[in-house]
């Protein structure tokens, strides 16, 4: 199987630097997320691996040897594509039978992996069917299969679920993360969806503007997010504003704010005196009845959306909180309340601006 | 019928697009000596002097030969160009698309006098088919081009990049996969060009040469002296020769555009 490694790649059109000098080491067998806005370079990052586009800069290693050099097509890549690219002309047999066929496999073989492959992504029985006579997720199956069984180095999935509906799409999360384990396949996955990218990967690249913002395994890069651009990319933050008292153990400093003093965890040391920006997730606030506690509030709004409670709070002190809570909480809009964080809910993002 | 007056329009359009044909092809069976519709009585007697006629036959096999032949080049030639047109041609695309619609444009006659000019000054002349046959291409290549050009606009790029992916290379993608997708552009283009070929008058005058004909050529002549039923029965020929090209190649080609 494959290591791949990506050395400063860079790719600049005209003057722009789509990408802009991007390095990544990806583990045999690991299922990493290229997470971004729209625009970020994903895309291209992707097709530079899969030697659509070439590199302007930089290397790309598989199992160290450079790739840079060498065309698209004896890259050994499977390659699944947002609007799948199935072959209109073709059956799902024939689809699958391609790559096959430019490796020139034998016959029986090839008709044999292709059993096994549709029984993997359970098509069987739908061999005969054109593609346009497949449903959306049965086509997105039949793209995933057609990359698989030519028994590639690398996957790499290009936003492959953005074309089906909300429901469809978890289920297919599970399903290509259950079959990626199974295949054991070094997995490269392209989304701008946070959710998918921390469901299915075992590390998430979260990229703006052509650079990497951080690189880690979906809890870091929710919990310990490297600054508030990639906070906010991967959910709903508060801010807070606080002064560092002192230093509490490694990696932790004392925060005085709104809610008190508390030992906040943090990435690097800041001196006693300055002021920071603390990050606190919506759902890891409690609220309570008005009266007790140092943080109280009016709620302005409350959103129910089953799952959930998003409650909208504003701050006696002056500032807005966003809160979620599970839907049992019996708080009513205009209801004063108290605010309750605790320490472990808090991130130091760094110095305030 | 819910709405007779645009009914009877469709009915005045078709009647005065097809009228003019179903009157020569009933002229054709005239058993009398005169062109003349109706037809005085029922006969073959002018389709077997057609198919007696030397001149004639030897006029729709050129016709023929030729229309083949520039066909062929046109086909090949006008592909190669939409798919420049289409993949490569970057912001040279407009000028592409005009240089290569200009023979539609030009008034077809100043495209024959050019072309006679050019041939003779390229030492070429007319004692051979080159000049006619090279008149052809250029006539029918616009409709080859926009015909393939038009499908080749919805064939998607990233198809070809999954083929890449799954290992084919240039030649594998363009005959397993381009190919097939843009056939039906392919050849309604070629159709056209066989059709707009076997049709043309004026660019064959003026290139045709000494001593060969075409069959539009070799009719006006026909009819400059004479006036009977054979000149009908000659049309009918021609026409039921490009009817069946087009059911041919649309049963055994495959001209349905909508088959996926
Ligand atoms: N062929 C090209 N020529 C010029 N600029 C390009 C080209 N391809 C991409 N870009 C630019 O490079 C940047 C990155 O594009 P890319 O497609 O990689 O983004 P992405 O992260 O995949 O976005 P999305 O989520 O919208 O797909 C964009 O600003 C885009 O406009
Ligand atoms: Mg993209």
């Amino acid at each position: 199987m494959t290591e791949v490694s990506i050395e400063r790649l860079t790719k600049t059109f005209g003057s722009a630097r789509a990408v802009d000098g991007i390095s990544i080491r990806i583990a045999d067998g690991e299922f990493i997320s290229l997470l971004g806005p729209s625009g970020c370079g994903k895309t291209t990052t992707l097709k530079m691996i899969a030697g659509f586009e070439e590199a302007s800069e930089g290397a790309i290693r598989f199992d160290g040897k450079d790739v840079v050099n060498v065309p698209a097509e004896k890259r050994d890549i499977g390659m699944v594509f947002q609007n799948y690219a199935l072959f209109p002309h073709m059956t799902v047999d024939q689809n699958l039978a391609f790559g096959l066929e430019m490796r020139k496999i034998a016959k029986p073989e090839i008709l044999n992996r292709i059993a096994k492959v549709l029984d993997m992504v359970q098509l069987g029985g739908y061999s005969d069917r054109y593609p346009n006579q497949l449903s959306g997720g049965q086509q997105q199956r039949v793209a995933l299969a057609r990359a698989l069984v030519i028994e590639p180095k690398i996957l790499l999935l290009d936003e492959p679920l953005a074309n089906l509906d909300a429901k469809l799409r978890e289920e297919m999360r599970v399903f290509i993360r259950d079959l990626q384990r199974r295949v054991g396949i070094t997995t490269v996955y392209v989304t701008h969806d946070q959710a998918e990218a921390m469901t299915m990967s075992d590390r998430v690249v979260v990229m703006f503007g052509g650079r990497i913002a951080q690189i880690g395994a979906p809890s870091d890069i929710y919990e310990r997010p490297e600054n508030l651009e990639v906070a906010q990319f991967v959910g709903q933050v508060n801010l807070v504003k606080g002064t560092v008292t002192g230093a509490a153990g490694p990696g932790k400093s004392r925060v005085a704010s709104v809610f008190g003093e508390v030992a906040v965890d943090s990435r690097t040391d800041h001196a006693p005196g300055i002021a920071v920006t603390l990050s606190l997730r919506p759902e890891a606030i409690e609220l309570k009845p008005a009266g007790r506690g140092r943080a109280q509030g009016k709620v302005t709004a409350r959103y129910y959306s089953g799952s959930i409670i998003d409650y909208r709070i504003a701050l006696d002190s002056g500032e807005t909180l966003h809160v979620q809570t599970f839907p049992n909480t019996r708080i009513a809009e205009g209801d004063r309340v108290s605010v309750h964080a605790p320490a472990d809910g808090f991130w130091l993002l760094g110095a305030a601006k | 019928m819910k709405r007779p007056v645009l009914t009877l329009y469709c009915l005045l359009v078709y009647a005065f697009l097809l009228a003019p044909i179903l009157v020569v092809v009933g002229a054709s069976f005239n058993a009398g000596n005169f062109l003349t519709f109706p037809p005085q009585g029922l006969s073959l007697r002018w389709y077997v002097t057609f198919f007696h006629n030397d001149v004639f036959m030897r006029a729709i096999r050129t016709s023929l030969w030729v229309a083949a032949v520039a066909t062929v080049i046109s086909g090949t030639i006008g592909t190669m160009a939409a798919l420049y047109y289409v993949q490569h041609a970057g912001r040279w695309k407009e000028a592409v698309r005009i240089a290569m619609l200009a023979p539609l444009l030009l008034p077809e006659v100043l495209t024959a006098i050019a072309l006679l000019f050019f041939v003779y000054a390229i030492g070429i002349g007319t004692t051979t088919m080159i000049g006619m046959i090279a008149g052809h291409v250029l006539i029918t290549l616009p409709f080859v081009f926009i015909n393939v050009s038009a499908s080749l606009e919805s064939f998607d790029p990233s198809w070809d990049m999954a083929a890449r992916s799954l290992g084919a290379g240039r030649l594998a993608r363009f005959r397993r996969i381009m190919l097939p997708l843009i056939k039906p552009g392919v050849i309604g283009g070629a159709l056209f060009a066989f059709i707009i070929s076997f049709d043309t008058f004026t660019i064959s005058f003026m290139l045709k040469g000494i001593g060969t004909s075409t069959l539009p050529i070799q009719l006006f002549d026909y009819l400059r002296t004479n006036f009977t039923p054979e000149a009908a029965a000659v049309s009918t020929v021609s026409i039921l020769l490009t009817l069946v090209g087009v059911i041919v190649s649309e049963k055994v080609l495959g001209l349905r555009i909508h088959r996926f």
